[in-house]
């Protein structure tokens, strides 16, 4: 496989990260953050949806801790991609272990849908991921740097956050086999929002989503 | 904002990420995982994403003009587009350019 066919596989993921990773990078820079950090973030943390967290995280100044928990739980997904990758890896060199930092939700569903003999598989697996995530830093250093020099009226551009998580909640509960936790999640959102202290809000709505998905299992799985 | 807090955070997202990627490797590379693991995988990142948009909501003063107008407005559009087109970034694009045009000309 031509490292230019590959490319081609790539081209959904670079018209997605390239974008959104601009508007990580804008966003980044109207927290006053500077450039370099959207460089790091992008190049050690990997992931669209938990950067974005992050920036809201930081915005409010969440703990340490917060920070911890609230990525690993959003992050939960992935787990999953890995489960599905463990048998196709183990037979990889040591160099696995940048496939498997790098399977964001894109990268792991070009892996799957397209079908690469085995003798190449490794090599185009890691051009695959490596491109993927040049796509993803190189949007968001644009971005980055492009809001300290764009003269332009930013004032709401973190709606686009919000935009984010209503987007992939639908993709989520599209995909999902049972719409009771969404409904269950609804109100907790309402309540935590209008009734749970400002700071503490996020690790108790969480908690108590999480309380009430393992308590009432045998509910949420009859009624579908 | 202070770099000592911004570098701990980023370490942690970055550790706290990497862990949900490694975990399967480590754990499941022999033995399936339990119908308990694999329901609140399926289940939790959507209770976790519905959370987050009302997270992103906290701080709207919903008692004062405009009462969280722009806010309500730009979810459903969001939602809207989305639902209709299927398209990630369109919804996003749209339902913050509509938004950032209602605070900034619309509920000044």
């Amino acid at each position: 496989m031509s490292f230019f066919s590959i490319f081609k596989l790539t081209i959904p993921v670079l018209m997605g990260y390239i974008p959104l990773g601009m508007a990580f990078g804008l966003l980044l820079s109207k927290l006053m953050i500077p450039w370099y950090y959207a460089f790091f973030m992008s190049v050690f943390i990997f992931a669209g949806s938990g950067q974005f967290l992050a920036l809201t995280l930081f915005a409010s100044q969440a703990t340490i801790l917060e920070i911890g928990i609230a990525t690993f739980l959003l992050n939960l997904r992935h787990t999953f991609y890995g489960l599905s990758m463990v048998s196709t890896f183990k037979k990889f060199s040591w160099k696995k272990n940048y496939l498997i930092f790098g399977l964001t939700d894109e990268t792991f569903a070009l892996l799957k849908t397209n079908e690469i003999d085995e003798k190449n598989k490794e090599k185009v697996y890691l051009i695959i991921t490596a491109l993927n995530q040049s796509y993803w830093v190189i949007g968001s250093v644009t971005g980055a740097v492009l809001g300290n020099i764009l003269p332009f009226n930013y004032k709401g551009i973190e709606f686009s956050l919000t935009a984010l998580f209503v987007v992939l909640s639908i993709d989520l509960y599209k995909k999902s086999k049972l719409h009771k936790p969404f409904f269950i999640a609804v109100i907790i959102g309402i309540v935590g929002m209008l009734g749970f202290p400002s700071e503490k809000m996020l690790i108790l709505s969480l908690s108590l989503a999480a309380a009430v998905l393992i308590l009432f299992r045998r509910n949420l799985e009859d009624a579908k | 904002m202070q770099s000592s807090y911004l570098i701990s955070g980023i370490v942690i997202a970055v550790f706290a990420t990497y862990m949900t990627r490694v975990l399967p490797f480590i754990f499941f590379a022999k033995r399936k995982p339990s119908p308990l693991i694999r329901y609140i995988e399926w289940n939790m990142p959507l209770m976790i994403m519905v959370i987050l948009v009302f997270y992103a909501l906290k701080d709207v003063k919903w008692g004062q003009y405009p009462y969280g107008l722009a806010e309500i407005i730009g979810v459903l559009i969001a939602i809207f587009v989305h639902v209709r087109f299927n398209n990630a970034l369109l919804s996003i694009i749209i339902s913050t350019v509509v938004y950032m045009f209602l605070i900034q000309k619309i509920f000044v």
